[in-house]
Protein backbone atom coordinates (compact mmCIF):
# COMPACT_ATOMS: atom_id res chain seq x y z
CA UNK A 1 0.00 0.00 0.00
CA UNK A 2 1.60 3.26 -1.10
CA UNK A 3 0.26 6.59 -0.04
CA UNK A 4 1.08 9.82 -1.80
CA UNK A 5 0.19 12.50 0.70
CA UNK A 6 0.14 15.27 -1.82
CA UNK A 7 -3.35 15.53 -3.30
CA UNK A 8 -6.47 16.42 -1.35
CA UNK A 9 -8.00 12.98 -1.78
CA UNK A 10 -4.80 11.31 -0.52
CA UNK A 11 -4.63 13.46 2.58
CA UNK A 12 -8.32 12.95 3.27
CA UNK A 13 -7.81 9.21 2.89
CA UNK A 14 -5.06 9.42 5.50
CA UNK A 15 -7.24 11.55 7.78
CA UNK A 16 -10.08 9.03 7.55
CA UNK A 17 -7.76 6.13 8.23
CA UNK A 18 -6.22 7.84 11.23
CA UNK A 19 -9.64 8.63 12.65
CA UNK A 20 -10.53 4.95 12.34
CA UNK A 21 -7.13 3.93 13.78
CA UNK A 22 -6.52 1.82 10.70
CA UNK A 23 -3.35 -0.15 11.50
CA UNK A 24 -2.77 -1.14 7.87
CA UNK A 25 -2.70 2.53 6.95
CA UNK A 26 -0.40 3.33 9.85
CA UNK A 27 2.03 0.60 8.82
CA UNK A 28 2.10 2.06 5.32
CA UNK A 29 2.77 5.53 6.72
CA UNK A 30 5.57 4.17 8.89
CA UNK A 31 7.10 2.51 5.84
CA UNK A 32 6.83 5.65 3.79
CA UNK A 33 7.94 8.28 6.29
CA UNK A 34 10.30 6.47 8.64
CA UNK A 35 13.58 7.57 7.07
CA UNK A 36 12.42 11.17 6.74
CA UNK A 37 11.32 11.21 10.36
CA UNK A 38 14.66 9.80 11.52
CA UNK A 39 16.52 12.36 9.41
CA UNK A 40 14.43 15.24 10.73
CA UNK A 41 15.01 14.25 14.35
CA UNK A 42 18.75 13.85 13.79
CA UNK A 43 18.90 17.33 12.30
CA UNK A 44 16.84 18.68 15.18
CA UNK A 45 18.78 17.02 17.98
CA UNK A 46 22.21 16.87 16.36
CA UNK A 47 22.67 13.37 17.71
CA UNK A 48 21.68 9.81 16.83
CA UNK A 49 21.06 8.27 20.24
CA UNK A 50 17.54 8.59 21.49
CA UNK A 51 16.13 9.19 18.01
CA UNK A 52 14.65 5.71 17.61
CA UNK A 53 12.70 6.07 20.86
CA UNK A 54 11.39 9.44 19.74
CA UNK A 55 10.38 7.95 16.40
CA UNK A 56 8.39 5.28 18.18
CA UNK A 57 6.74 7.84 20.47
CA UNK A 58 5.87 9.97 17.48
CA UNK A 59 3.98 7.17 15.76
CA UNK A 60 2.17 6.30 18.99
CA UNK A 61 1.03 9.87 19.25
CA UNK A 62 -0.06 9.80 15.61
CA UNK A 63 -2.24 6.84 16.56
CA UNK A 64 -3.64 8.51 19.67
CA UNK A 65 -4.29 11.91 18.09
CA UNK A 66 -5.08 10.89 14.56
CA UNK A 67 -8.51 12.47 14.74
CA UNK A 68 -6.90 15.92 15.03
CA UNK A 69 -5.50 15.61 11.48
CA UNK A 70 -8.22 16.83 9.15
CA UNK A 71 -6.56 16.13 5.80
CA UNK A 72 -6.87 19.72 4.59
CA UNK A 73 -3.10 20.15 4.57
CA UNK A 74 -0.23 17.82 3.82
CA UNK A 75 0.55 15.02 6.23
CA UNK A 76 4.28 15.76 6.60
CA UNK A 77 3.97 19.08 8.49
CA UNK A 78 1.54 17.51 10.96
CA UNK A 79 3.86 14.55 11.49
CA UNK A 80 6.95 16.72 11.96
CA UNK A 81 5.10 18.98 14.39
CA UNK A 82 4.32 15.97 16.57
CA UNK A 83 7.93 14.82 16.41
CA UNK A 84 9.16 18.31 17.25
CA UNK A 85 6.98 18.64 20.32
CA UNK A 86 8.14 15.28 21.60
CA UNK A 87 11.77 16.18 20.94
CA UNK A 88 11.37 19.44 22.87
CA UNK A 89 9.84 17.60 25.83
CA UNK A 90 12.69 15.10 25.64
CA UNK A 91 15.31 17.86 25.63
CA UNK A 92 13.67 19.66 28.54
CA UNK A 93 13.59 16.47 30.58
CA UNK A 94 17.25 15.82 29.88
CA UNK A 95 18.12 19.52 30.17
CA UNK A 96 19.84 19.52 26.83
CA UNK A 97 20.11 22.79 24.88
CA UNK A 98 16.97 24.70 24.06
CA UNK A 99 15.64 25.06 20.55
CA UNK A 100 14.78 28.66 21.29
CA UNK A 101 17.56 30.59 19.64
CA UNK A 102 17.92 34.30 19.95
CA UNK A 103 17.48 35.04 16.29
CA UNK A 104 18.30 38.68 16.76
CA UNK A 105 21.86 38.13 17.89
CA UNK A 106 24.42 38.87 15.24
CA UNK A 107 26.82 36.09 14.59
CA UNK A 108 24.59 33.67 16.38
CA UNK A 109 24.44 30.36 14.69
CA UNK A 110 26.98 28.30 16.52
CA UNK A 111 26.40 26.64 19.80
CA UNK A 112 28.80 24.59 21.87
CA UNK A 113 28.58 20.93 21.04
CA UNK A 114 26.86 18.94 23.75
CA UNK A 115 29.22 16.97 25.93
CA UNK A 116 29.20 13.64 24.19
CA UNK A 117 31.77 11.12 23.05
CA UNK A 118 29.45 9.89 20.35
CA UNK A 119 30.67 10.59 16.82
CA UNK A 120 28.81 13.23 14.85
CA UNK A 121 25.83 11.67 13.08
CA UNK A 122 26.55 13.96 10.13
CA UNK A 123 30.14 12.79 9.82
CA UNK A 124 28.97 9.19 9.89
CA UNK A 125 26.25 9.81 7.34
CA UNK A 126 28.25 11.84 4.81
CA UNK A 127 28.43 10.05 1.46
CA UNK A 128 29.89 12.77 -0.76
CA UNK A 129 32.87 15.06 -0.51
CA UNK A 130 30.66 18.12 -0.12
CA UNK A 131 28.64 16.43 2.61
CA UNK A 132 31.87 15.65 4.45
CA UNK A 133 32.80 19.30 4.19
CA UNK A 134 29.45 20.31 5.69
CA UNK A 135 29.37 17.74 8.48
CA UNK A 136 31.22 19.76 11.10
CA UNK A 137 29.34 22.97 10.27
CA UNK A 138 26.04 21.16 10.63
CA UNK A 139 27.09 19.67 13.93
CA UNK A 140 27.86 23.06 15.49
CA UNK A 141 25.01 24.93 13.84
CA UNK A 142 22.08 26.17 15.94
CA UNK A 143 19.41 23.45 16.07
CA UNK A 144 16.76 25.89 14.86
CA UNK A 145 18.87 26.74 11.79
CA UNK A 146 19.56 23.10 11.06
CA UNK A 147 15.88 22.34 11.40
CA UNK A 148 14.93 25.13 8.98
CA UNK A 149 17.48 23.91 6.44
CA UNK A 150 16.34 20.29 6.45
CA UNK A 151 12.66 21.21 6.26
CA UNK A 152 13.22 23.63 3.39
CA UNK A 153 15.85 21.90 1.30
CA UNK A 154 15.37 18.23 2.10
CA UNK A 155 11.66 18.04 2.84
CA UNK A 156 10.80 20.79 0.34
CA UNK A 157 8.22 22.32 2.65
CA UNK A 158 6.99 25.83 2.04
CA UNK A 159 7.95 28.63 4.40
CA UNK A 160 4.36 28.77 5.65
CA UNK A 161 4.40 25.05 6.44
CA UNK A 162 7.72 25.36 8.26
CA UNK A 163 6.39 28.36 10.15
CA UNK A 164 3.41 26.32 11.34
CA UNK A 165 5.65 23.45 12.45
CA UNK A 166 8.12 25.54 14.43
CA UNK A 167 5.61 28.07 15.71
CA UNK A 168 7.58 31.06 14.46
CA UNK A 169 6.75 33.77 11.90
CA UNK A 170 7.73 33.27 8.29
CA UNK A 171 10.26 36.09 8.61
CA UNK A 172 11.99 34.24 11.45
CA UNK A 173 12.04 31.03 9.44
CA UNK A 174 13.54 32.87 6.47
CA UNK A 175 16.16 34.42 8.70
CA UNK A 176 17.14 31.02 10.09
CA UNK A 177 17.47 29.65 6.57
CA UNK A 178 19.66 32.54 5.45
CA UNK A 179 21.91 32.31 8.50
CA UNK A 180 22.17 28.54 8.33
CA UNK A 181 22.97 28.70 4.64
CA UNK A 182 25.61 31.36 5.31
CA UNK A 183 27.36 29.04 7.74
CA UNK A 184 27.35 26.18 5.28
CA UNK A 185 28.29 28.34 2.33
CA UNK A 186 31.46 29.45 4.11
CA UNK A 187 32.81 25.94 3.52
CA UNK A 188 32.78 26.52 -0.21
CA UNK A 189 33.73 30.16 -0.46
CA UNK A 190 37.13 31.51 -1.15
CA UNK A 191 38.15 28.58 -3.29
CA UNK A 192 38.80 26.46 -0.19
CA UNK A 193 37.10 23.52 -1.83
CA UNK A 194 37.97 24.12 -5.43
CA UNK A 195 35.09 26.27 -6.66
CA UNK B 1 29.95 47.80 -8.18
CA UNK B 2 30.24 48.61 -4.50
CA UNK B 3 29.74 46.08 -1.74
CA UNK B 4 26.23 47.42 -1.10
CA UNK B 5 25.21 46.45 -4.60
CA UNK B 6 26.65 42.96 -4.19
CA UNK B 7 24.92 42.60 -0.82
CA UNK B 8 21.59 43.52 -2.33
CA UNK B 9 21.91 40.95 -5.09
CA UNK B 10 23.31 38.32 -2.74
CA UNK B 11 20.30 38.84 -0.50
CA UNK B 12 18.11 38.35 -3.56
CA UNK B 13 19.96 35.10 -4.22
CA UNK B 14 19.27 33.99 -0.64
CA UNK B 15 15.59 34.86 -1.02
CA UNK B 16 15.36 33.05 -4.31
CA UNK B 17 17.01 29.90 -2.98
CA UNK B 18 14.91 29.93 0.18
CA UNK B 19 11.76 30.35 -1.85
CA UNK B 20 10.84 33.68 -0.33
CA UNK B 21 10.55 35.36 -3.72
CA UNK B 22 10.81 34.37 -7.34
CA UNK B 23 14.09 35.11 -9.07
CA UNK B 24 13.95 38.55 -10.63
CA UNK B 25 15.04 39.59 -14.09
CA UNK B 26 17.44 42.15 -12.59
CA UNK B 27 19.18 39.39 -10.65
CA UNK B 28 19.48 37.20 -13.72
CA UNK B 29 21.00 40.06 -15.68
CA UNK B 30 23.38 40.92 -12.85
CA UNK B 31 24.60 37.36 -12.55
CA UNK B 32 25.58 37.32 -16.22
CA UNK B 33 28.39 39.76 -15.54
CA UNK B 34 29.24 39.70 -11.81
CA UNK B 35 31.85 37.12 -10.85
CA UNK B 36 31.60 37.58 -7.04
CA UNK B 37 27.84 37.05 -7.12
CA UNK B 38 28.23 34.07 -9.42
CA UNK B 39 30.61 32.56 -6.88
CA UNK B 40 28.15 33.37 -4.09
CA UNK B 41 25.38 31.58 -5.95
CA UNK B 42 27.63 28.64 -6.77
CA UNK B 43 28.74 28.26 -3.14
CA UNK B 44 25.14 28.49 -1.90
CA UNK B 45 23.91 25.98 -4.46
CA UNK B 46 26.74 23.66 -3.57
CA UNK B 47 25.86 23.91 0.14
CA UNK B 48 22.22 23.08 -0.60
CA UNK B 49 23.18 20.20 -2.85
CA UNK B 50 25.62 19.01 -0.19
CA UNK B 51 22.73 18.55 2.22
CA UNK B 52 21.52 15.81 -0.09
CA UNK B 53 24.78 13.93 0.36
CA UNK B 54 23.89 12.46 3.73
CA UNK B 55 22.44 9.01 4.22
CA UNK B 56 21.45 8.18 7.79
CA UNK B 57 21.35 4.58 8.90
CA UNK B 58 17.99 3.33 10.10
CA UNK B 59 17.77 0.26 12.31
CA UNK B 60 16.24 -2.45 10.08
CA UNK B 61 14.12 -3.64 12.99
CA UNK B 62 12.69 -0.22 13.80
CA UNK B 63 9.66 -0.48 11.53
CA UNK B 64 8.64 -3.82 13.00
CA UNK B 65 9.15 -2.50 16.53
CA UNK B 66 6.98 0.53 15.79
CA UNK B 67 4.26 -1.62 14.20
CA UNK B 68 4.16 -3.91 17.22
CA UNK B 69 3.86 -1.01 19.64
CA UNK B 70 1.12 0.58 17.51
CA UNK B 71 -0.84 -2.65 17.54
CA UNK B 72 -0.53 -2.96 21.31
CA UNK B 73 -1.50 0.66 21.87
CA UNK B 74 -4.51 0.33 19.57
CA UNK B 75 -5.71 -2.64 21.60
CA UNK B 76 -5.31 -0.67 24.83
CA UNK B 77 -7.29 2.24 23.42
CA UNK B 78 -10.10 -0.05 22.24
CA UNK B 79 -10.24 -1.64 25.70
CA UNK B 80 -10.64 1.68 27.52
CA UNK B 81 -12.95 3.54 25.20
CA UNK B 82 -16.62 2.70 24.77
CA UNK B 83 -17.35 1.01 21.49
CA UNK B 84 -20.01 2.10 19.04
CA UNK B 85 -22.43 -0.60 20.24
CA UNK B 86 -22.12 0.54 23.84
CA UNK B 87 -22.73 4.13 22.86
CA UNK B 88 -25.84 3.22 20.89
CA UNK B 89 -27.20 1.16 23.80
CA UNK B 90 -26.50 4.03 26.19
CA UNK B 91 -28.36 6.43 23.90
CA UNK B 92 -31.33 4.08 23.70
CA UNK B 93 -31.37 3.74 27.48
CA UNK B 94 -31.26 7.53 27.92
CA UNK B 95 -34.07 7.89 25.38
CA UNK B 96 -36.21 5.34 27.22
CA UNK B 97 -35.55 7.06 30.54
CA UNK B 98 -36.63 10.38 29.04
CA UNK B 99 -39.77 8.81 27.59
CA UNK B 100 -40.71 7.03 30.81
CA UNK B 101 -40.08 10.18 32.83
CA UNK B 102 -42.26 12.19 30.49
CA UNK B 103 -45.01 9.57 30.79
CA UNK B 104 -44.85 9.72 34.57
CA UNK B 105 -45.02 13.49 34.37
CA UNK B 106 -48.08 13.51 32.12
CA UNK B 107 -50.09 10.57 33.49
CA UNK B 108 -49.04 9.84 37.03
CA UNK B 109 -48.02 13.17 38.51
CA UNK B 110 -51.51 13.65 39.90
CA UNK B 111 -51.44 10.25 41.63
CA UNK B 112 -47.99 10.85 43.04
CA UNK B 113 -49.06 14.23 44.33
CA UNK B 114 -52.03 12.64 46.10
CA UNK B 115 -49.97 9.86 47.67
CA UNK B 116 -47.28 12.20 48.99
CA UNK B 117 -49.64 15.07 49.80
CA UNK B 118 -47.95 17.47 47.39
CA UNK B 119 -49.19 19.83 44.73
CA UNK B 120 -49.21 18.40 41.24
CA UNK B 121 -47.06 21.28 39.96
CA UNK B 122 -44.39 20.45 42.52
CA UNK B 123 -44.30 16.82 41.40
CA UNK B 124 -44.08 17.83 37.76
CA UNK B 125 -41.24 20.28 38.43
CA UNK B 126 -39.42 17.65 40.44
CA UNK B 127 -39.76 15.06 37.68
CA UNK B 128 -38.50 17.50 35.09
CA UNK B 129 -35.52 18.68 37.16
CA UNK B 130 -34.43 15.33 38.56
CA UNK B 131 -35.39 12.85 35.86
CA UNK B 132 -36.34 14.21 32.45
CA UNK B 133 -33.68 16.91 32.10
CA UNK B 134 -30.75 14.74 33.27
CA UNK B 135 -31.75 11.87 30.98
CA UNK B 136 -32.16 14.33 28.10
CA UNK B 137 -28.67 15.70 28.77
CA UNK B 138 -27.25 12.19 28.72
CA UNK B 139 -29.05 11.51 25.46
CA UNK B 140 -27.45 14.56 23.89
CA UNK B 141 -24.02 13.99 25.46
CA UNK B 142 -23.34 10.38 24.52
CA UNK B 143 -22.94 10.91 20.75
CA UNK B 144 -20.26 13.57 21.26
CA UNK B 145 -18.25 11.70 23.92
CA UNK B 146 -15.77 10.27 21.34
CA UNK B 147 -15.15 13.77 20.02
CA UNK B 148 -14.49 15.11 23.51
CA UNK B 149 -12.04 12.35 24.35
CA UNK B 150 -10.05 12.94 21.16
CA UNK B 151 -10.02 16.69 21.60
CA UNK B 152 -6.91 17.16 23.75
CA UNK B 153 -4.18 17.60 21.19
CA UNK B 154 -1.36 20.10 20.92
CA UNK B 155 -2.08 23.43 19.22
CA UNK B 156 0.68 23.04 16.61
CA UNK B 157 -0.50 19.63 15.58
CA UNK B 158 -3.98 20.80 14.72
CA UNK B 159 -4.93 22.08 11.31
CA UNK B 160 -1.48 22.64 9.88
Amino acid sequence: MTLAAGTDSDTRQIALGLRQRNLVLLDALVEQYQYRLVRYLIYLLGRRDGVDDLVQETWLRVLERGSSYDGRSRFEPWLFAIARNLAIDHMRRRRIFSLDSNDDEEGEGVRPSPASDAPSPFALAARTEDAEALAHSLQVLQPSYREALVLRFQEDLSLQEISAIVGAPVSTVSSRIYRGLAMLRSQFEGGSHGI
Amino acid sequence: MGSDGHERFQHMIDESLAGTVQEEQSLREHLQSCAPCQEYLAASSRAIAGLGGFSFAVDPGLNAKVSASLKLRAQQIRATQPGRRQLVLSCILALMLTAVGSLFDLRLSGLIATVFDLQRMQVQHGLIALWILPSLCLLLLFPILPLLSAGGSNQNERNL
